[in-house]
């Protein structure tokens, strides 16, 4: 379970101060599928910064499983980090000169794996997103969806339990949007892994269970689809 | 993150920036080259300087004059206190028993001034003038045939120079190995001028051939004799002259096992003056290391110069990759990890300019034949010596330079807000 409690976040000091997220406080039970929906500048990727500790508001609580990850000491939150979460950004950030393997090994390298240990995990990854067979191509020469699977490999190789995807499709058309969509859902429901969508698009929005709606930095509504507890 | 993946990733990155790299490292090596060859020529320097110095006497010999120091001593001494010999600026043996009482003095050599008449290989056969020379130090004499022990001849032979081979009707230096020679040696008449009246033939038995080498400064040819041989023919020639038992020098060998310096000291406070070997070889030494200190000094300011090369490069990869340190950071990777990733990569940039810098240098090993050549040295020698162990330390020791200078990037880069870093596109 994520509960988000009352969390402000101000950029720039004084008169120039700027309240990105103001008092914002939900909760997220684990497995679901959000959608932080809102107008560009809201505030939706300020609070998924805050909610992976990414970043630290001044207020507030991040509570993950019983325990306020922004109590915690920098050295400590990255290993959280490591080991729970993962990201997918709109724009891939895959290594353009690195090869698929070496993009996908780059989280189990930053969890200190054995070495012995990652080469399958590797496999199973690339295999779940259809890429195996360009393992050993330089990721550069992707197509974008395809760079966007090789992001949704990395992203769940380490089995992540909360996956954070920032704008996943809004560089795809929509066809290659739709695939890392079916990726996204599948491995949510398939893992129980709770997945936390920031999008403008509220057809992908209508597909998750919990909508979370942001304007100028606050929860305006929350949605929650039957059936789901929240 | 393991230190294997890091160094690994961080020898990936600077594969893909292969110019960059190499240009960054081609800085360091031209240091490391200069370091290198500047510590080879002074090891070959100083090799070559041995050599030089065994060829040309002894180490271990002392040379022992008469005390002629005018700073001291320029007034003159009052009449009676001092030996006849010593009056005339020459040694006699009752200087020799005052050396032989200091300790690790092993065997002292007075310089008998003796001369040979002819040589010859028997009776009938042609005669030939020839200088006699004693060999009281354990000087390395370079031979052509035939073999010395501890470098001395033995008493009853002879070493002759390989000129004299011709004249003497050998076909070889070998050939000579064994064979007699006849010295033919006359008393000096007592009246200058005079003519001599009483003679000796002896017989000495060929040991060795000698020969030129260019590691000789100066090569006499003579007939080179023992200490012994050389006391008796001395003997011979003074017996009842005035000038018996006097020394313009005397040959000390210093023992094995003592200091040559400290013996040089006692015999110095004694009251005398003492030249050795090792205070040319000492001197030139100190030349070598000079001049060898000297270009590897401009080496160590190349090398330092190469260290803002590797800080300039590290920054502008810092600033390429900010998106990549973005997204390890959001993935987990802690400060350590970011600030190690640049830190190993700068220590390959030092490796490998250490690396191509050693390399460059170890080639110019191959020239030595040529440098040998050019400067008229024996054939063999070698002016550049590589070490390969301080060749290592070097390479070793520019990794470590470099990583230090990888320290302020790397920082920058470990330092780095994730969402700052994930923002730039
Ligand atoms: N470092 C910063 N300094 C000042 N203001 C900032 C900073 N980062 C974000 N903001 C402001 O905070 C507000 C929220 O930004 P945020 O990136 O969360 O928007 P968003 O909802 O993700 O928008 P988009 O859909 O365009 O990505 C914006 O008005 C933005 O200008
Ligand atoms: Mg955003």
């Amino acid at each position: 379970m994520i509960e988000v409690k009352s969390i402000t976040k101000t950029y720039g000091k004084k008169q120039n101060a700027f309240t990105a997220l103001s008092d914002t406080t939900f909760t997220i039970p684990d497995g679901a599928s959000v959608a932080i929906l809102g107008k560009s500048g809201s505030g939706k990727s300020t609070l998924m910064h805050a909610m992976s500790g990414l970043d630290r508001p001044e207020t507030g609580e991040v509570i993950i499983n019983g325990q306020d990850i922004l109590k915690l000491k920098p050295k400590q939150i990255d290993e959280f980090r490591s080991r729970q979460m993962s990201f997918i950004f709109q724009s891939f950030f895959v290594q353009a000169n690195e090869s698929c393997y070496d993009n996908v090994s780059l989280p189990l390298e930053i969890a200190n794996m054995p070495i012995g240990k990652r080469h399958q995990k590797i496999n199973e990854a690339l295999s779940a997103v259809e890429l195996l067979d360009k393992k050993m191509s330089r990721a550069r020469d992707l197509s974008g969806g395809q760079k966007q699977r090789l992001a949704v490999a990395r992203a769940i190789v380490n089995d992540p339990k909360i996956l954070f995807a920032d704008e996943p499709t809004g560089n795809l058309d929509s066809v290659t949007g739709g695939v890392i969509e079916d990726l996204l859902f599948g491995y949510n429901k398939s893992r129980g892994v709770t997945l936390i969508i920031v999008t403008h698009d509220p057809e992908l929005a209508q597909k998750c269970d919990i909508q979370i709606h942001i304007k100028d930095g606050k929860v305006e509504t929350i949605k929650t689809r039957k059936g789901v507890k929240s | 993150m393991k230190v294997r993946d890091i160094v690994r990733r961080a020898g990936r990155s600077l594969r893909q920036a292969k110019a960059r790299t190499l240009l960054t490292s081609l800085a360091i090596s031209v240091g490391a080259f200069t370091v290198t060859v500047a510590l080879a020529a002074g090891a070959g320097g100083q090799a070559y300087t041995d050599s030089l110095i065994k060829n040309n006497g002894d180490a271990r010999n002392l040379s022992v004059y008469i005390r002629n120091d005018s700073s001291k001593s320029d007034q003159p001494q009052e009449h009676g206190t001092a030996s006849e010999a010593n009056r005339q600026g020459l040694l006699s043996g009752s200087d020799i028993e005052k050396l032989k009482k200091i300790n690790g003095v092993a065997q002292i050599t007075p310089a008998y001034n003796v001369s040979a008449a002819y040589m010859t290989r028997d009776d009938s056969a042609k005669q030939y003038d020839t200088p006699l020379s004693i060999k009281a130090d354990h000087t390395t004499l370079p031979l052509a045939a035939g073999s010395l022990n501890d470098n001395q001849v033995s008493v009853g032979g002879v070493v002759i120079p390989e000129s004299y081979l011709g004249v003497l009707g050998f076909k070889s230096a070998g050939d000579a190995i064994g064979q007699s020679l006849i010295v033919h040696i006359e008393k000096p008449s007592l009246m200058v001028g005079g003519k001599s009246t009483e003679a000796m033939d002896k017989t000495f038995r060929i040991e060795a051939v000698d020969k030129k080498s260019s590691t000789i400064l100066h090569y006499q040819s003579a007939l080179r004799i023992s200490s012994e041989d050389g006391k008796t023919i001395y003997e011979y020639q003074t017996a009842g002259m005035p000038q018996s038992d006097q020394y313009y020098s005397l040959d000390v060998q210093v023992a094995a096992s003592a200091d040559v310096a400290k013996v040089q000291g006692s015999i110095k406070d004694a009251g005398y003056d003492v030249f050795s070997l090792q205070d040319i070889q000492a001197a030139l030494f100190t030349f070598i290391n000079v001049v060898q200190y000297g270009a590897a000094g401009f080496g160590l300011l190349a090398i330092l110069a190469s260290v803002f090369g590797i800080i300039n490069t590290q920054y502008i990869s810092v600033l390429e990759r900010t998106q990549q340190i973005g997204l390890m950071k959001a993935l987990g990777a802690r400060r350590k990890d970011i600030g190690r990733l640049f830190r190993y990569e700068a220590g390959w940039v030092g490796f490998l300019g250490g690396a191509i810098g050693t390399l460059l240098a170890v080639l110019t090993g191959l020239l030595n034949p040529l440098i040998a050549q050019k400067l008229n040295l024996e054939r063999g020698t070698e002016l550049l010596q590589f070490n390969p162990v301080t060749s290592l330390l070097l390479i070793a020791g520019l990794v470590l330079v470099a990583i230090m200078a990888g320290y302020f990037p790397a920082r920058k880069a470990a330092k780095l807000d994730p969402i700052e870093a994930l923002r730039t596109e």
